[in-house]
C-alpha cells in the first residue's frame, strides 16, 4: 500500500484505514460473530486461568532484553548501545538477558520464563499506530479484518457463559483496542477507588437504578458500556472494606504499572472470573539516548522485571493459574543512529512467563541478518527479519493458556494457516 | 537574569499587570461575574423541539456547549455571523476570561527561559490555564482549534525536557497558528523546541566524514501524523531522505541562557547537505537550511495532506464516519487556499452534512466536562481538584505520550463512565471541589418549576423522550441536574 504511486492517493484508502474505528464496524462484528458463536464453544467450566497481556508501547528494542552476545555484529553495528558479554547475565553460549532482568532469570532456569525471537507484523509503514492497530486487532497487512480485537474475537467466541465484567480487564483509563468486541471488559486503575458517589452520603440505590434505566434503553455501544460499569461497580462492591494484603512480601514498583499488577493479583486471587488481563508499560521509543547497561532503557526493563517477579512472589501459591506474555508492536534496528539510539526496525522478541510456558530457552533462527547494517531495507524499516508472524505466538499463547481449540483459532486468525512454534 | 525579568514585565505589560491579578483573583471574579457577561440572563427559552436545536447543535461543536444565553444570542445574529465573528477571535473582547487565565507568568515566558520555574508550577499553570479558557473564553471556535491542534501535533510534557518548552509550544505554535494558515502551523512545529525535544530532532545530525545515521522520528511523524497520514503514499526511502533534510535543526538549552535567544537554530555541520530526493521531487545538494522550507513545501502541497486534515476536520467535528462527499470538498478547499485554516471550518460548518449530524458524536472526557460547567455558568479557577476528574476519565491534558494525541476514537473513552456519573452528580450538587455552582439563577430564568423537562431541554437541546422524562424526574433539582449530566444524551454532541 505504502509503495503506491503518488498520483494514486485515494481517498478511498485513507478511508479504508480508519474504517475499523466506526461505530458501524461494532455492528456488522456482532453479526459476524453471531455467526461464529456456535454453543459447541461456550458453557463448558473450564479450569480458571487468567492470561496477562503486557504491551510494550512504543516498539521494544528486545536485542538488548535477550542479548545475543555471541555475535560479532550486534557489537560492531552498536558500538555505544551493545550491552556487554561482561555485565549480562548469560543463559547459554549464544544469549544472555540484560542486567535489569535479573529478578526474572531464576525463573528462565527453571524453565517458567522463554522467549520466541524475530516475532512481528507483516506491516510494512514503521508505523507506532498501524502496528499496534494491526496487532491488536489479529489482522495482517494483507489479509481481510475480522472484527474487533484479537481478545475480544476470543472472549466473544467463548459465548457468554461468563457475562462478567471482570472476565475481561484493562488497568488504565483506556480501553485498548485487543479487547474491542469483548462480551465485556472493565478499564480500572485501583479496585478501591471504583465506587458511585451520590451527594450529601445518600444511599446510591436510586441513582444506580435511574443510571440502569438510561443505559438499559441506549442501544448502542454507549448504553452497553454504560450496563457494564454499573455491574462492575456491583461486582466490585464486594471487594471493597478489606485492605489487600500481598503475599510472600512481594515488592510491586510503585508506579502504576506496579500497581496495576496488584490489582491483577488481587482479582486472580479473589477468583472473580478473570480471564484476560491486558496492562501496557510504555516509553519505549528509543530514538534518542537509549543506554545500554545502565540508562534510560534499562530503567524500563528493570520497571518491567521487578514488577513480574512481584507478581510472581505475591501469587506463588497459584502459579498454576496465569500465564503472561510480553509482546511489543516492532523491535528497533540493529545500528544505532547518530544520537545514540535505534530508529524503528520489524522483529521481536517475545517472552513469556508462567508454569505452562515451555521457558528456559529462546526459540527462533539466529536474530541478526547479513544485511541488516546501515542500509535501509524494503518493504519496511530495517531490522530483525520477520520470521514469525505474531499470530502463530498469540494463538499458541491462547490455546496452553486459555484452550483455544483448533476450530476457535480458524475463527480467531482466519487469514493465516497457524503453526506450532514450541513457547507452550 | 535581568534580561528574563525585563521581557517578563515586557509581556506582562502587554497582560494588563500579572501581580495585581495573581493575588486577589477571587474577589475580581466574585464582584465581576455580573457585568462581565459571565452571569445567567433572567430570561432563557430552552429548545423545544424533539431535535437537538441546529443553533445549539452548532455551539455544541464549534464552541465547547452553549454558556446560559448563547443559543439566544446566536438565533439573533443568525449562523453565518456567529461564524464570521468566531473567525476572527481577535475582534472579540475576552476581559472576563483574561481575568482568569491571564496570570500565569509561566506561559510568557521563552522556551529557554522557562527552566526558572519548577514542574509542578509549569505543569498547574498550562493545564488551567487551557480548561480556565474552555471554559470561558468567548472566543470558544479558537479554544476548540487550539485542542484539535494541540491532539494533531501532540506532545507529552513529561517526555525530556517538554516540560520547560511546552509553554512556548503552545503560544507561538498551537495558539499563533490555530486559525490561520496550515503550511505556517507546520513549519513553526518542525522547529519548535518543545517539538525538537519530544521527537527528538535536537539530536538528528548526520556530521561530514562520519556514518552518523538520521534520527527518523520526527521526520516519520511529520509525514504519517502531522501531513499526508499513514497511507498517503510515503515509502520508508522518503522518511529517511525527509531526516536527512531535517538534520541539524537543534537548540541548546545553554545557548538558550547564554543568548537569550528563544528560537531554535540551524548547525550546518549536523546537516546532511548531500542531494535528496523525497516524494518524486530532487532535492538539490546544498540546500542548508533551507531544506527544511522546501520539505514542508512539498508535504504540505502532497494532495493526501488535503485529504487527511480534511478527513480529520470531519471526523472532529462531524461524525465518527464522515460524509466522504464533505471530506473531498474540504480538502479541495484546502488546495485551492493552500491550507487557510479558517476557509476550512466556514465550509464545513455551514455544509449541509454538519447540520445534519447532531447528536452523532461521543463528547471526550474534557468536552465532557467543560460543557457541563458552561451550561450551570460555574465558577472555577481550575485549581487540581477539578483537574483531577479528567485524570480518572482518562483525559489528563498534556499527558498522552505517543505523538498520535488523544484519539477520536469512542471506544477507549467508554471505559471511563463512572467517573464522567460521579462528576456530574457532585457538580450539581454542588460537591465538586473547586467548582461552586448555583441552580437558583437558571431555575428562575428557565422557569424550571420541579419540571425535569426543562432542565434536560436546556442541557441537551431538546425535548426529552417520555422515557428519558421519567428517568431523570428526581427527588429536587441538584438530582434531576446530575441524572441529565450522567445520561447517555449529554454525553454525546
Amino acid at each position: 500500500m505504502i509503495h503506491k504511486p503518488l498520483g494514486s492517493f485515494l481517498p478511498a484508502l485513507l478511508f479504508k484505514g480508519v474504517k475499523r474505528m466506526s461505530t458501524l464496524t461494532r455492528r456488522s462484528l456482532l453479526s459476524k460473530l453471531a455467526l461464529a458463536a456456535s454453543p459447541a464453544f461456550s458453557a463448558t467450566q473450564r479450569d480458571e486461568h487468567t492470561l496477562i497481556h503486557v504491551f510494550l508501547r512504543g516498539g521494544a528494542d528486545t536485542l538488548n532484553l535477550v542479548v545475543p552476545y555471541a555475535d560479532d555484529q550486534y557489537y560492531r553495528l552498536r558500538p555505544s548501545l551493545a550491552v556487554k558479554a561482561s555485565e549480562a547475565i548469560k543463559l547459554n553460549d549464544r544469549y544472555a538477558l540484560h542486567p535489569a532482568l535479573k529478578p526474572l532469570e531464576a525463573a528462565f532456569k527453571e524453565g517458567r520464563f522463554g522467549a520466541v525471537q524475530s516475532v512481528g507484523v507483516d506491516n510494512t509503514s514503521g508505523s507506532h499506530f498501524e502496528c499496534q492497530d494491526q496487532m491488536e486487532h489479529g489482522d495482517s497487512m494483507s489479509g481481510t479484518p475480522a472484527g474487533g480485537g484479537w481478545l475480544g474475537r476470543f472472549l466473544r467466541l467463548r459465548g457468554a457463559d461468563r457475562p462478567s465484567p471482570l472476565s475481561a480487564v484493562a488497568i488504565g483509563t483506556a480501553l485498548p483496542e485487543s479487547l474491542r468486541g469483548a462480551p465485556a471488559a472493565s478499564v480500572l486503575e485501583r479496585l478501591d477507588d471504583m465506587a458511585i458517589q451520590t451527594a450529601h452520603g445518600r444511599d446510591s440505590a436510586d441513582v444506580v437504578k435511574a443510571l440502569r434505566a438510561m443505559y438499559g434503553v441506549d442501544v448502542t455501544l454507549l448504553g452497553e458500556r454504560g450496563l457494564e460499569t454499573l455491574d462492575l461497580f456491583q461486582k466490585v462492591g464486594a471487594l471493597h472494606g478489606t485492605p489487600y494484603q500481598v503475599e510472600n512480601a512481594a515488592r510491586y514498583p510503585k508506579d502504576s504499572f506496579g500497581t496495576g499488577l496488584r490489582e491483577i493479583a488481587r482479582l486472580i486471587k479473589a477468583r472473580l472470573g478473570l480471564q484476560v488481563a491486558c496492562i501496557d508499560l510504555g516509553g519505549w521509543d528509543t530514538h534518542f539516548f537509549q543506554g545500554n547497561a545502565t540508562g534510560q532503557q534499562a530503567e524500563k526493563i528493570r520497571t518491567l522485571a521487578e514488577g513480574l517477579a512481584a507478581l510472581e512472589a505475591d501469587l506463588e501459591a497459584h502459579r498454576a493459574n496465569y500465564t503472561i506474555m510480553i509482546a511489543t508492536e516492532f523491535g528497533r534496528r540493529v545500528y544505532e543512529n547518530a544520537s545514540l539510539g535505534t530508529d524503528h526496525g520489524r522483529g521481536f522478541a517475545l517472552m513469556a512467563l508462567g508454569n505452562r510456558v515451555k521457558g528456559g530457552q529462546v526459540l527462533g533462527s539466529w536474530p541478526i541478518q547479513a544485511d541488516d547494517d546501515g542500509s535501509v531495507n524494503t518493504p519496511g524499516p530495517g531490522g530483525l527479519h520477520l520470521e514469525t508472524d505474531y499470530r502463530h505466538v498469540f494463538a499458541e499463547v491462547l490455546r496452553g493458556s486459555l484452550g483455544l481449540s483448533p476450530a476457535e483459532s480458524a475463527k480467531l486468525f482466519p487469514d493465516i494457516t497457524l503453526k506450532s512454534v514450541g513457547l507452550m | 537574569m535581568p534580561t528574563t525579568r525585563r521581557s517578563l514585565l515586557k509581556t506582562s505589560a502587554l497582560g494588563g499587570g500579572l501581580a495585581a491579578l495573581a493575588s486577589c483573583e477571587r474577589i475580581t471574579t466574585a464582584v465581576n461575574r455580573e457585568f462581565l457577561g459571565e452571569s445567567v440572563p433572567t430570561e432563557l427559552h430552552p429548545p423545544e423541539a424533539q431535535e437537538i436545536d441546529p443553533d445549539f447543535h452548532l455551539l455544541s461543536r464549534a464552541a465547547f456547549g452553549p454558556w446560559p444565553g448563547d443559543v439566544q444570542r446566536l438565533k439573533a445574529m443568525g449562523q453565518a455571523a456567529w461564524i464570521e465573528e468566531q473567525l476572527y477571535p481577535e475582534s472579540m473582547a475576552d476581559t472576563a476570561c483574561d481575568l482568569r487565565a491571564e496570570r500565569f507568568e509561566s506561559l510568557y515566558f521563552s522556551a529557554g527561559d522557562a527552566y526558572e520555574f519548577r514542574k509542578p508550577v509549569l505543569r498547574d499553570e498550562i493545564t488551567r490555564h487551557s480548561l480556565l479558557r474552555a471554559i470561558y473564553s468567548r472566543r470558544q471556535l479558537f479554544e476548540v482549534m487550539v485542542e484539535f491542534w494541540t491532539d494533531h501535533l501532540n506532545i507529552d510534557l513529561e517526555k525530556g525536557d517538554c516540560i520547560y518548552l511546552k509553554p512556548s509550544d503552545d503560544r507561538e505554535v498551537i495558539r499563533a497558528h490555530a486559525l490561520g494558515n496550515f503550511y505556517q502551523l507546520i513549519r513553526a512545529s518542525a522547529t519548535s523546541p518543545a517539538m525538537l525535544v519530544y521527537l527528538d530532532g535536537k539530536t538528528n545530525k548526520v556530521r561530514k566524514k562520519t556514518d552518523d545515521q538520521p534520527n527518523e522520528n520526527y521526520a516519520r511523524e511529520l509525514m504519517e501524523l502531522h501531513t499526508m497520514g499513514v497511507h498517503g503514499g510515503y515509502s520508508q526511502e522518503d522518511v529517511r531522505e525527509a531526516a536527512r533534510c531535517l538534520s541539524g535543526w537543534t537548540f541548546d538549552r545553554n545557548r538558550f541562557l547564554a543568548m537569550n535567544q528563544s528560537e531554535s537554530f540551524f548547525k550546518p555541520d549536523w546537516h546532511d547537505d548531500g542531494e535528496k530526493k523525497l516524494l518524486g521531487h530532487i532535492i538539490a545538494a546544498g540546500g542548508g537550511a533551507g531544506d527544511l522550507d522546501r520539505l514542508v513545501e512539498i508535504v504540505c502541497s502532497h494532495p493526501s495532506t488535503a485529504s487527511f486534515i480534511a478527513f480529520k476536520l470531519c471526523r472532529r467535528f462531524v461524525s465518527a464516519t464522515p460524509p466522504e462527499g464533505l471530506v473531498k470538498r474540504v480538502a479541495a478547499e484546502f488546495t485551492r487556499t493552500r491550507g487557510d485554516i479558517k476557509c476550512l471550518l466556514r465550509l464545513l460548518l455551514s455544509s449541509p452534512e454538519f447540520q445534519a449530524s447532531q447528536g452523532q458524536l461521543l463528547k471526550r472526557p474534557f468536552k465532557f466536562m467543560v460543557s457541563a460547567i458552561r451550561a450551570l455558568a460555574a465558577d472555577t479557577q481550575a485549581e487540581k481538584s477539578v483537574l483531577e476528574p479528567l485524570q480518572r476519565m482518562g483525559h489528563g491534558l498534556f499527558q498522552y505520550p505517543t505523538p498520535d494525541g488523544y484519539t477520536d476514537d469512542e471506544l477507549p473513552w467508554m471505559g471511563t463512565l463512572m467517573w464522567r456519573w460521579n462528576f456530574g452528580l457532585a457538580l450539581a450538587a454542588g460537591n465538586q471541589p473547586g467548582v461552586r455552582v448555583n441552580l437558583w439563577p437558571l431555575r428562575k430564568s428557565l422557569s424550571a418549576g420541579k419540571h425535569a423537562s426543562v432542565w434536560f431541554a436546556h442541557l441537551i437541546g431538546r425535548k426529552p423522550t417520555e422515557a428519558e422524562l421519567k428517568i431523570t424526574t428526581a427527588i429536587d433539582d441538584p438530582q434531576t441536574v446530575g441524572l441529565i449530566l450522567a445520561s447517555p444524551a449529554f454525553q454525546r454532541c
